[in-house]
């Protein structure tokens, strides 16, 4: 699916690097990718990829020794790379809401919710006392709170933890973002709990047409929300591919293998389970070549030799210069 | 009880007493609790791995910690029929945490040989370390390895190394307690397998303990599936996931997004786990189910057996092979 519309979120060659005693180790290695507008992109990856690293640098939350060294990130024409501090405040929960993991520790424990909302909605908006008070109660009625009136005054501690992801689902959406970047949003959740919140999220997201970027590490998730999925390895993009054709012929052998080292039955109900040899490199360990090489089934001479670069098709992209043939099974 | 049982826990009960007020004291009064575990009888058979799953809060931590007799039962009984030669079985723990549960200050050999001294199943020194060097060569590291620090090892390469502490006492039985948990998909995918080996080489009878539905239908020959600290149902890996008999099941089943892209429907289960101290009266799960009556809100359903041997605590007697028996789920506020 190509759009005439330029990209809402245009990222080209992002890296980051942190610092460890004076020894620069890279830990996202230009990382592009665009988001459209009205789109869902998921990122997935293993831990220690750098999908929350990547998520974190486009609203430049870096924690140091983290530090972005170079590319750039365009939010519908403004650079916000180029941004000062202070004008980066602005964005920061006015045009890029950010759900993050852990509902406990995001929202401040001595404050109520209600506040906590008022807050938010007076920074971006410039609303009068009434009306921010009104904003926030119908937020914390449309992410499903029953009486917010009563929630309005309630503390974080007083809430269950799919409550309090919805109030941080509130934070994020109440300044009518453009761009929502939700950092698993579901993983501290149990399974029940977690389907409530992902159709929270796509309720929302029809309704208001924000954009948004679903950081996970769950194919399962990324399966029944995303448009378009980037899968990272090791702080590279290994693929990215419209959802359907990501599961159903992936390109990169990290991609496939990723999938069917996933527990799920398949459709004859049988549970089939290929593991992945060997472990990601961790940071300053990547192998010189394609990080994926060592683990990789195909891999050759040139793999371990030099860096595939990201290779372009009609729909998708992929870094593998042995890419898996469309399977016509 | 047949000569095949290997565990069984017979109506054990276990609750977590708050602490009284001294005044409470002084009126002897009855204090409350949470009931973690509620009436839960099961039987393990030899050779079997039993898979326990549920949310959080549903008791099957608790559970495995009464098994491994790390808490006492505050009502009911767990038993190890005698085997053959009359001694109680050798038993050992896997747990979710491997950053945790290895001391950082005791090398590799160090954790792995302890089972072995405290059990003396080996004498001498060289016996102790080719022991461990085979242990480790067993879950896939090198005897190299039994020099170096837990901190030296990625989350994956610690469960291994905590997979052999546990061979190390030559266990019959195995509680492991969310193994794969904490650990990436690739990873975890290494970590089932090799347990999968494991289990079929050695011969072990294990308890395996997860949220996870997907993993334990590989794991498991037989699931109990528990809601609140009550077993609501118990069968065959195979007959669980074909045939579910209990609502709860159902919709647990159906909640966890699968990978199918061309159905992007989600199914969540109406309302919240209600607050385990607190749970609801008649069937615990009637807050929550589709079929709800009258009935289920008074009164307890019964353990009903099925002529499969398995059993499962609704009234009804529901087909629920085929998700699409729901009615379609409301929208409904959660409190």
């Amino acid at each position: 699916m190509i759009t005439s519309t330029a990209p809402l979120l245009d990222v080209r060659d992002l890296t980051v690097t942190i610092n460890r005693d004076g020894r620069l180790v890279t830990a996202l290695d230009k990382v592009s990718f665009f988001v459209n507008p009205g789109e869902v992109l998921g990122i997935v990856g293993e831990s220690g990829a750098g999908k929350s690293i990547t998520g974190a640098a486009i609203i430049d939350l870096l924690v140091p020794p983290l530090k972005r060294t170079g590319g750039t990130i365009t939010l519908a024409g403004t650079r916000l790379d180029q941004l000062s501090p202070k004008a980066m405040r602005s964005v920061r929960g006015g045009r890029i809401g950010f759900v993050f993991q852990d509902p406990m520790t995001s929202l401040n424990p001595v404050i109520t919710i209600g506040q906590q909302l008022c807050d938010t909605i007076q920074a971006h908006l410039k609303l009068g006392g009434s009306q921010t008070k009104k904003r926030a109660l119908d937020w914390l009625d449309r992410v499903g709170l029953p009486n917010p009136d009563v929630q309005f005054k309630r503390f974080p501690h007083q809430l269950s933890g799919g409550m309090r992801q919805r109030v941080v689902i509130a934070l994020a959406l109440c300044a009518d973002p453009v761009l929502v970047i939700a950092d698993e949003p579901t993983t501290a959740l149990d399974v029940s709990v977690q389907a409530h919140i992902l159709e929270l999220l796509r309720d929302l997201h029809r309704e208001s047409n924000v954009s948004m970027m679903l950081i996970t590490h769950d194919l399962g998730v990324i399966a029944k929300m995303a448009d378009r999925v980037a899968v990272l390895y090791a702080g590279r993009v290994a693929e990215i591919s419209p959802v359907g054709e990501l599961f159903s012929a992936p390109k990169h052998p990290y991609t496939r293998g990723l999938i069917r080292a996933t527990p799920m039955p398949s459709a004859t109900g049988e549970m089939r389970l290929d593991q992945i040899p060997g472990a990601m490199p961790g940071l300053g360990a990547v192998p010189p070549g394609c990080a994926f090489n060592p683990r990789c089934f195909r891999a050759q001479g040139d793999c371990r030799a030099t860096i595939p670069p990201l290779h372009h098709e009609k729909s998708s992209a992929f870094s593998c210069f042995h890419p898996l043939e469309r399977v016509t099974a | 009880m047949s000569a095949s049982d290997f565990l069984i826990l017979n109506h054990v009960s276990k609750v977590y007493r708050r602490n009284q007020s001294l005044l409470e004291r002084l009126k002897k009064s009855e204090s409350g609790g949470t009931k973690a575990v509620s009436d839960v009888s099961l039987t393990v058979r030899y050779g079997e791995t039993m898979g326990l799953v549920g949310e959080s809060g549903c008791g099957k931590s608790t559970l495995a910690r009464l098994v491994s007799g790390l808490m006492a039962p505050t009502s009911g009984e767990i038993s190890f029929p005698p085997n053959a030669s009359g001694n109680k079985p050798r038993l050992q723990m896997i747990f979710q945490d491997p950053y945790s549960s290895l001391n950082g200050r005791w090398t590799i050999e160090d954790i792995v040989a302890e089972p072995i001294r405290v059990h003396k199943l080996r004498n001498g020194r060289a016996a102790i370390r080719a022991r461990v060097d085979e242990l480790l060569v067993q879950v896939g590291l090198s005897a190299a390895d039994a020099e170096k620090y837990p901190q030296e090892f990625s989350g994956g390469q610690r469960q291994r190394i905590c997979i052999a502490r546990a061979l190390a006492g030559e266990p019959e039985f195995l509680i492991l307690d969310e193994p794969t948990s904490a650990l990436d998909v690739s990873v975890q995918a290494q970590i089932l397998n090799l347990l999968r080996d494991l289990q079929k080489n050695l011969h072990l009878t294990s308890l395996f303990i997860t949220h996870n539905l997907s993993v334990v239908r590989i794991m498991a020959d037989r699931i109990g599936v528990m809601y609140l600290g009550e077993l609501v149902e118990e069968a065959t890996s195979e007959e669980l996931f074909r045939k579910p008999r209990h609502p709860y099941t159902r919709l647990l089943i159906d909640a966890a997004p699968d990978m199918d892209t061309s159905d992007r429907s989600l199914h969540p289960i109406a309302g919240e786990l209600p607050n385990p101290a607190f749970p609801p009266s008649g069937c615990r799960f009637h807050t929550r189910c589709p079929f709800a009556q009258d009935i289920c809100r008074n009164t307890l359903p019964p353990q009903k057996a099925t002529e499969t041997g398995s059993m499962f605590r609704c009234h009804f007697d529901l087909d629920l092979s085929n998700a699409s028996v729901f009615p379609p789920a409301a929208k409904v506020k959660t409190a």
